[in-house]
Order: C-alpha cells, then sequence, then structure tokens
C-alpha cells in the first residue's frame, strides 16, 4: 500500500486530489500523519454516517412540514422546529465543508514541508506539532461554539422568517404550519398593506431622528460641559463632575423608570410642582402628546447620556499634547481660537467612531423608549400596528413578537435594521489600525 | 488690568451659574427617588411634591425583604452577572489572544464576520434562542441566561482586546517562547497581565450590563423565583399598579454600590474610554 512519494513538489497535484477525495486519505496514504489523517478521515465517516437524518431534516426545512389537521397537537410537524433544526445542519454542513478545506490545505502544507526537508519528521514530533497547532483551536472553539449557536443561528433565522408567513392568527405553531411566502412581508410593509406601510415608515423616520437628536444632544451637551470644567478656573469643579456622571451611572432601568413617574401627565411630581407655583393651571402632557413625548423622550435621554460624553471628550482632551497648544498661545492666538480651530477638531476627530457608535447605539436603544413611554402615546395606526408615537423599530419588534405574535414582520424589521446599519459598522472597521496597516 | 480682572469675574459667575442649573436637572430626579424611598405613602400620587416633605420611613425596605422576594431577585442578578463577567473575559480574551498571535485559515473572514454580527442587535433573533434553549433544556435557567449574554459579548469585546493586544510587543512573547513557555502560559503569564487594563474595562462592562437588561430575563425566566432585579423592580410600577416608593427603595439598594463604584473609578475610566476606543 506505501508508496513512495517523489519530493521534488512533483506529486503536488496527486496530493491534492487524494486529499480531495476523502478528508484525510492522503494524510495517511502518503504523508505518514497518521494521527492527524484518522481524525479527518473519522470527521467524515461520522457525517456520512449520519446523512439520511441530515438529508431528512434538509427536506424538513424546504418543505416545513405539511398542515395535519387530522392527528392530535402533540404529533403534527412543527415547522419552527424544522426550521431551526434544518438551519443547525446548515451551519453543521458548513462546518464540515470548512475542516474539508482545512484538511485539503493542511495536506498540501505538509507536502511542501517534506520538499523542503527531504525526509519524513517522525511521528512524534508530528504529534506535538499537532499538540501547538491544536491551541489556537482549542481557544477558538468556545467563542466559535457559542456565537454559531446562540448568534448567527438565530440570525440566519430570523432572516428566514422574514420570508415565511409565521404570524397569528393563522400560522402558529405547533396547531398549524408555517409556509414560506418569498418577498410577501417586505411587499405589506413598502405599500402593500396601507396600515402597516405607513406605520413602518413613520416608525423609521422617527428612529432615525431619534438616533440623530439622541446622539447629537448627547454628544454636544458632553463636549459643552467638558470645555467648561477644563477651561473655567472654579475650585470646586470636581465637585460638579462627580455630579455630571452621577446619571451614567444610574441603571437606565431605574431612571428611565423614575423618569417616567415624575412626568406623569395627572400625578407625576413635575406638573403638580408646577400647578402648585401656579406656572401652569392645566396638566402638561409630557408623556401622552406625540411631538411632546417625543421632545421629552430626547431631553430625558440627554439627561442619562451626556456624562458618557463628558467623560469621553474629557479623556481625549487630555490626551491631546499640550505642545499644540502653546504653540498656538504663542502664535497669538487667544483662549477661544484655540478651542474652536484646534482642540474642538481634534476632539471631534478622534471621537468620530465613537459618535457613530452612540448614533448605532441609539438606533438600537431599546431601554430609553420602553421604561420611559412604553412606545406610547398612541396614534393612528397604532391599533393594528400596536407602534405608538414613540415606539422606535427595536421596540416595535419587541411588540410585534410578544404581544402581536406578528414574527415575520419582526423579522422583516429586524432585517431592515441591519442593512442600513452595516454601513456604518463598516466604517468603523476601516478606520481600525489593525485595517489601515494592512494585516487584514 | 482691572477691567480684565472684572471680566474674568463675570465669565467665572456665567459658567458657575450653568454647572448649577445643570446640576440641578441632573440631581432632581435622583434627589426625588431618594426622598420616595423613605416616604411612607405608596403611589406617586402620594409624595410630597418637596422632597422629604413626607417624613421619613424605612418601612419600604423592611417590605422589600419580607414581603417580596428581593433578596431572590438580587441574589439571581448577582450570580449572572458575575458568571457572565468571568466567562466573558475568559472566552474573550482567549480568542483575542489567537486572533491576535496566530495566523491560519479564514482568520480574515472569522474576524470580519464578528465584526458584522456585532451590531445586529441580539434580541431580534430572540425567537430562536428560546426554541435552542427550550432544546437544550436552558429556559428558565440562571445559566441559559448567562450564555445568551457571553454569546452577545463575545463578538465586540474580541475585536476590543484583540486591538489592545496588537499593541502589545512580540518581543515579549518570543522571549518567553525561547525559555520553552507554551502557548497557555504564554497567554496567562505575560499577556493578560500586561492587557489587564483592557480585561479590566471588559470585566466591568460585561458585569454590569446584566443588572440593567430587560428583554432576556423576561423570555428567558419564567419562574417567580428565577426572576432578575430589572424584572422584579419593573413589576411594582406597571399600569396596573404604582407602588412607586418600593420601587425607589429598591432601585436605590441598587443603584448606590454602582455610584459609589463609578466616583471612585471615574479617573480610570477616563483613561480608560479614551484608551480603549480612540486609540485604535
Amino acid at each position: 500500500m506505501e508508496k513512495i512519494l517523489s519530493l521534488d513538489g512533483s506529486a503536488e497535484k496527486k496530493i491534492t486530489i487524494t486529499a480531495s477525495c476523502f478528508m484525510g486519505l492522503s494524510h495517511i496514504v502518503h504523508l505518514k500523519d497518521y494521527v492527524k489523517g484518522m481524525f479527518f478521515a473519522l470527521t467524515e465517516v461520522l457525517f456520512i454516517v449520519f446523512s439520511p437524518v441530515i438529508i431528512v431534516k434538509i427536506i424538513n426545512l424546504i418543505t416545513l412540514g405539511s398542515p395535519q389537521p387530522d392527528l392530535p397537537i402533540k404529533q403534527r410537524s412543527n415547522s419552527i422546529f424544522m426550521l431551526i433544526d434544518g438551519i443547525l445542519i446548515l451551519a453543521v454542513i458548513a462546518l464540515f465543508i470548512v475542516i474539508y478545506v482545512i484538511s485539503v490545505k493542511s495536506a498540501q502544507e505538509r507536502y511542501r514541508e517534506l520538499c523542503r526537508k527531504k525526509s519524513y519528521t517522525s511521528q512524534k514530533a508530528s504529534l506535538s506539532a499537532s499538540f501547538s497547532k491544536a491551541f489556537p483551536i482549542a481557544g477558538l472553539a468556545p467563542s466559535f461554539i457559542l456565537l454559531l449557536v446562540f448568534v448567527v443561528v438565530p440570525l440566519v433565522f430570523s432572516i428566514c422568517v422574514a420570508f415565511t408567513n409565521y404570524s397569528a392568527p393563522a400560522h402558529i405553531p405547533p396547531n398549524n404550519t408555517v409556509d414560506w411566502v418569498g418577498f410577501q412581508n417586505f411587499k405589506d410593509l413598502m405599500g402593500g398593506q396601507a396600515t402597516w406601510s405607513t406605520g413602518f415608515a413613520r416608525v423609521a423616520l422617527w428612529t432615525l431622528t431619534w438616533a440623530f437628536f439622541a446622539t447629537l444632544t448627547c454628544y454636544f451637551g458632553g463636549l459643552f460641559i467638558a470645555v467648561l470644567l477644563k477651561e473655567s478656573k472654579i475650585k470646586i469643579s470636581p465637585v460638579f463632575r462627580v455630579i455630571f456622571i452621577l446619571p451614567y451611572a444610574v441603571p437606565a432601568v431605574v431612571s428611565m423608570l423614575v423618569w417616567k413617574n415624575l412626568l406623569n401627565g395627572t400625578f407625576g411630581t413635575v406638573n403638580r410642582t408646577l400647578m402648585h407655583f401656579g406656572l401652569i393651571t392645566d396638566a402638561i402632557p409630557w408623556l401622552s402628546s406625540p411631538l411632546l413625548a417625543q421632545i421629552t423622550v430626547i431631553i430625558v435621554n440627554m439627561w442619562a447620556g451626556f456624562g458618557y460624553f463628558m467623560l469621553l471628550t474629557m479623556g481625549t482632551m487630555t490626551a491631546v499634547s499640550q505642545d499644540l497648544y502653546e504653540a498656538a498661545r504663542i502664535d497669538g492666538a487667544n483662549k477661544f481660537q484655540v478651542l474652536r480651530k484646534i482642540r474642538l477638531p481634534l476632539v471631534l476627530y478622534q471621537t468620530m467612531p465613537l459618535i457613530i457608535m452612540s448614533f448605532t447605539h441609539n438606533i438600537n436603544n431599546f431601554g430609553a423608549i420602553f421604561f420611559l413611554t412604553g412606545g406610547n402615546p398612541t396614534v393612528v395606526d397604532s391599533t393594528t400596528t400596536s407602534a405608538g408615537g414613540t415606539d422606535i423599530l427595536v421596540t416595535w419588534i419587541y411588540k410585534l413578537t410578544i404581544t402581536l405574535l406578528k414574527y415575520n414582520y419582526a423579522s422583516v424589521i429586524a432585517v431592515m435594521i441591519f442593512i442600513v446599519l452595516a454601513p456604518f459598522a463598516i466604517y468603523n472597521f476601516r478606520r481600525t489600525k489593525a485595517y489601515k496597516e494592512g494585516e487584514l | 488690568m482691572r477691567n480684565s480682572y472684572f471680566i474674568e469675574k463675570i465669565n467665572k459667575a456665567f459658567i458657575m451659574t450653568i454647572f448649577i442649573i445643570v446640576s440641578l436637572f441632573v440631581l432632581y430626579p435622583l434627589v426625588y427617588v431618594v426622598s420616595a424611598a423613605f416616604s411612607p405613602g405608596t403611589g406617586i400620587a402620594s409624595v410630597n411634591i418637596v422632597p422629604f416633605g413626607d417624613g421619613f420611613t424605612a418601612k419600604h425596605f423592611i417590605r422589600l425583604f419580607t414581603e417580596t422576594s428581593y433578596g431572590k431577585w438580587f441574589s439571581n442578578t448577582l450570580i449572572i452577572a458575575v458568571s457572565t463577567s468571568v466567562s466573558t473575559v475568559v472566552i474573550a480574551s482567549l480568542g483575542a489572544y489567537v486572533y491576535s498571535r496566530f495566523k491560519f485559515t479564514f482568520k480574515k473572514p472569522m474576524l470580519m464576520s464578528m465584526l458584522i454580527l456585532q451590531i445586529f442587535p441580539s434580541f431580534v433573533g430572540m425567537v430562536a434562542i428560546y426554541v435552542i434553549l427550550l432544546r437544550i433544556g436552558g429556559l428558565d435557567q440562571l445559566w441559559g441566561l448567562v450564555l445568551v449574554y457571553v454569546a452577545g459579548n463575545i463578538p465586540y469585546n474580541t475585536w476590543l482586546v484583540k486591538n489592545y493586544m496588537d499593541t502589545v510587543s512580540r518581543s515579549l512573547d518570543e522571549a518567553a517562547r525561547i525559555d520553552g513557555a507554551g502557548h497557555f502560559r504564554i497567554y496567562a503569564t505575560i499577556i493578560l497581565p500586561v492587557a489587564r487594563p483592557i480585561i479590566t474595562f471588559l470585566a466591568i462592562t460585561s458585569f454590569t450590563a446584566p443588572w440593567m437588561d430587560f428583554i432576556f430575563p423576561k423570555m428567558v425566566l419564567r419562574s417567580v423565583d428565577k426572576q432578575t432585579l430589572a424584572l422584579g423592580l419593573f413589576s411594582f410600577v406597571t399600569d396596573k399598579k404604582n407602588e412607586f416608593t418600593t420601587f425607589a427603595a429598591g432601585s436605590l439598594i441598587v443603584a448606590i454600590p454602582f455610584i459609589i463604584f463609578f466616583i471612585l473609578s471615574q479617573k480610570v475610566m477616563i483613561t480608560s474610554f479614551g484608551g480603549a476606543a480612540v486609540k485604535e
């Protein structure tokens, strides 16, 4: 069985072909790397043994089961389990392909190494090399598996659901099955169904407006305070700094719920105080008039968020070398000019990735909206869509899944958020050092 | 000269006024929570508009620990937060070390996909996570929630730590390797200590997040004795009932350690924040 392998590099094609025929074959036959070869071969054997199961699961993924109204509920096919199992199986197949590619590459690499050394390394040396090589695999395995099961699979799942009719009342397993419907949900939300598409357009627009103003107010609020703290020669400014950080230190659940109660229209403290001093006669509908509620949400968010940016910009301003300021002063620039022409542009440039990160964070800022207003007040389309005047896309997704059980629409919205946010993430990625230096 | 002195004075007074106004705005709700926690009433409507205007009582604190499951919620949340923090630090730093120091097939696509995954709000896959936890028996279990949190923390934090480790000179590892240290020894005894600032940052952020999260506990934890603080506190001020004073007392107990910690560590935070994110 043992063949003499020419070690001048001419057998590379042969190695590649044997390696591609069956995983690990060329490790065992040609390269005398038995341990690795057995491992690869075992992977492929397992895959073949389980292939009937895999095929069934894939078929289920395609059909999502058929309605069986005559069977008791427990025995009916559950489309959602089928969908998840199918996606998990797809992940297993992808993993198998990846291991396959790695096995072929490893065979080629080992052959090249043999050609260089002109002799077979001992089994023992190869084993210890394998152990050393196993470290990166062992190091990445936990994060890889967790990511696959709890991030990637759910992600693919929700993308898939966007193309099904998984929704109340007619398509909720286990009673009924779910079917693939193509782009129907996208069409519904973008003009197909009048109430839903106006609701979607309104919420999407408000989400962007909210994220823009929430980021802007927090950033410039924080920057303003940071500059004042830095420039002013007030002795007790550290005390103020501590005070200004406080909101950032309080958990959002707590602070938003407190504000919700303080601003309550009828019995909230703010209105009662204003009335007591005779400043207003009628209660101000802080959270119950759509426009005012939107403004209130942004202001309360500023209360909670400016401390973070104050810390950040102070950190950045300290980091910038003092020489620059000195140089400008010597050239005759006054305080204000130094601030406007040197300090602020530098800070702005340095914190740009964070502004973008904060913008994307605010698009998904569930807590600020959900605890403060719960998405209310209700507006024209709220009865059908359940989206209120201050609901942003994520809180709407929450309502769609928890109360309305419209998983299909919720998934469409999630996909949309993803499409809108991806460019921002890529932009930030391209600014990182690793990317700029060509390591990636 | 006198004139500029005068301008300086006015400037100072002006800035001072701004600071005081902002401070009032910042402190108003906080002072109010403290006063409500000690106020004898129940709902927000019955609390005096003047802070501490109703007198002083500790009955809400007593009620929290005798009539509600506050202690249980607190210990549940603490268990979740500690486990999440420890697991995140171990898994993310190990992964980051591998990404930073090794070359392997599919490294680039893996790094890139982690960055993309990080922007997807993790709860959009809620239904899938629910079904997966149901299948592996993790529903209504604290560890199920921890798994979800850790998985959600990995992409961004691995990146963060990797970027930091990239700045650590490789000559350190080389020297250790010549001395015969294995990969794990180098990671544990050389890289981790050097990367301590970013590891601390990671430990803190992953520890604090579970205290405030609402969606996942709501979905994963069903039984009464498995609730977390956020769920419990929220249940005091729903649309159906308003026990604002009890809520305030409960919030105070959580918020005070947080605030003390933040004030003590604000200097570190300034440099950490600056260093962690801006430096890249």
